[in-house]
């Protein structure tokens, strides 16, 4: 089912003619982001069907999670309260963004194999719907942000415009790590469960629980890993701290790369993932 | 808007796919054959096949072809292919109008969402808005003659309901172009006399229909053009009254 009222396919035509298709699947799937939009609240909806709280269940956890941890963090490392759990509170909420995104992201084309098998509809589509929908997970989760910035008084000092920004530089690069383990998931069934073992590794190692400050000559290690950047980009500006430059260098450069491999690979595959399926 | 006119051509159309198996599936393992130098498994697992070998059709407004032939004979992949879902090796396809693939009642159905649900989500993917979805809700849902059982869940849905359903739905969305997989064996008596006004009705407005069966008394019924497919060789685009000919060929 297409609204599309002409519709050609041909057979393969050489590295160039995959490229061209492949970001003609790009192009149309902006044309049609309000499906990968609808796509992502009836997902978000039948997710929760039938509780009184919707997806604010996860929130409310992640709410409980925030306060048990950062009451006892605080205590084991010595650190005041009123910048711990503000720290804590945020980390969490941003990491499960990406964590979500990324691990979610190895069902994208897996979930749509129907709709996938019986139309032409563009593949980024799907990547949209799973972006989108931890997006609109996120939405219900600043509760937390907003609660912890006002309450400890961060408001004052918080750099928002920034930190969308650092949000923007997130989502970019999140995406692309959604897709590509989307195509590997197609491709090899037992990727979600590295994937995943993957991202906690990740979550223990970057600093969600505990501050940078007290690596000292570990610092090199920090600056290697990826998820650090990303999530200081968003956290920083939010608590009323500098962001490195070095950060935004790294970010924009990891999406550069990221997209550019990801696209080159889904040129390879886009025409036989359906048949992975 | 109405396209000037509908049409389908397919020349030489070739399509191939790997079927993975089990153990192609497996990162781990095919890291382990790389690892052993590729002897650790007898085969990859991968398989190649040929699905359909250089098929061309030629459809024009009003045509309503009858896909015949055995189980793996490569008629549900042509309707794979007509819809856009596969892409070809070699040759190509060319469609004019709006296309609307029935080929599996499940699928692209939420099972835990309502029978309205469904049927938004499916107006979605097929272009409408949700406007556009609201204002032919109720002409949909009184086509589905499921009444109060619209608003229950999918999976509490029998086959047949679930067939009414996804029919009404893909139906709703005006289509020059309604491809079909075996789809008659779903719905009762009545509703099978509804599906068949609404086929007519398609056809009428210069429509095309692409319809895959078994079943000969079915083809008559509703076909004028016919086509056999053995091991994704076809046949020549016959005249439905050639039918007998064909099938004893």
């Amino acid at each position: 089912m297409d609204t599309a009222t002409h519709m050609l396919r041909t057979g393969q035509r050489g590295t160039l003619f995959q490229l061209q298709m492949a970001s003609r699947d790009l192009r149309n799937s902006f044309g049609r982001i309000g499906l990968a939009w609808s796509l992502a609240w009836h997902d978000v909806s039948s997710r929760y069907r039938g509780s009184i709280l919707g997806p604010f269940w996860i929130t409310l956890s992640m709410g409980l999670m925030t306060l048990g941890i950062g009451f006892l963090y605080a205590n084991l490392f010595a650190i005041e309260l009123h910048i711990f759990l503000p720290y804590v509170a945020l980390g969490i909420v941003f990491f499960a963004v990406m964590t979500g995104t990324v691990n979610e992201g190895c069902e994208t084309f897996v979930q749509a194999a129907g709709i996938l098998s019986q139309t032409s509809l563009p593949m980024f589509t799907f990547v949209w719907r799973t972006v989108l929908r931890n997006l609109i997970n996120l939405g219900h989760h600043l509760v937390i942000v907003v609660a912890v910035l006002i309450f400890y008084g961060y408001w004052r000092t918080a750099n928002v415009p920034l930190a969308l920004l650092g949000l923007v530089l997130m989502v970019l690069n999140a995406s692309w790590l959604s897709m590509l383990v989307g195509i590997a998931s197609a491709r090899f069934r037992d990727i979600p469960q590295i994937v995943m073992s993957v991202m906690q590794f990740a979550l223990f190692m970057s600093p969600v629980f505990w501050k940078p400050g007290r690596l000292k000559d570990y610092q090199a290690f920090l600056d290697l890993n990826p998820f650090y950047h990303l999530l200081e980009a968003v956290r920083a500006p939010l608590l009323g701290a500098p962001v490195e430059v070095g950060s935004y260098l790294f970010l924009i450069a990891m999406a550069i790369v990221g997209w550019l491999v990801t696209f080159l690979i889904f040129a390879r595959t886009r025409r036989r993932i359906v048949h992975y399926l | 808007m109405k396209p000037a006119s509908a049409s389908i051509t397919c020349t030489d159309l070739t399509l191939r796919f790997p079927v993975y198996g089990v153990d192609a599936k497996s990162l781990k393992k095919a890291l382990a054959r790389v690892a052993v130098g590729g002897r650790l498994g007898r085969h990859s697992g991968v398989t190649d096949v040929t699905a359909l070998q250089s098929v061309s059709l030629k459809l024009e407004a009003g045509d309503r072809l009858g896909l015949i032939g055995h189980n793996g004979s490569g008629k549900t992949t042509l309707l794979r292919a007509l819809s856009g879902a596969y892409e070809p090796d070699e040759g190509s396809i060319e469609v004019q109008g709006r296309i609307a693939a029935l080929l599996d009642l499940g699928l692209g159905i939420d099972p835990s969402a309502t029978g309205y649900e469904n049927i938004r989500l499916r107006g979605r993917i097929a272009g409408l808005t949700a406007k556009e979805i609201d204002d032919r809700m109720d002409e949909v849902a009184a086509f589905t003659g499921l009444g109060p059982f619209l608003a229950m869940p999918v999976k509490t849905y029998s086959a047949g309901m679930q067939g009414r359903l996804a029919f009404a739905a893909a139906t709703a969305v005006e289509c020059d172009v309604l491809l079909m997989d075996e789809w008659i064996a779903v719905g009762d008596a009545d509703f099978q006399k509804l599906a068949h006004k609404r086929l007519l009705k398609l056809v009428e407005r210069a429509g095309i229909l692409v319809l895959a069966t078994h079943e000969a008394p079915l083809l008559k019924l509703y076909s004028n053009k016919v086509k056999r497919l053995d091991g994704g060789v076809a046949s020549e685009v016959m005249d439905i009254r050639k039918l007998d000919e064909l099938l004893a060929a």
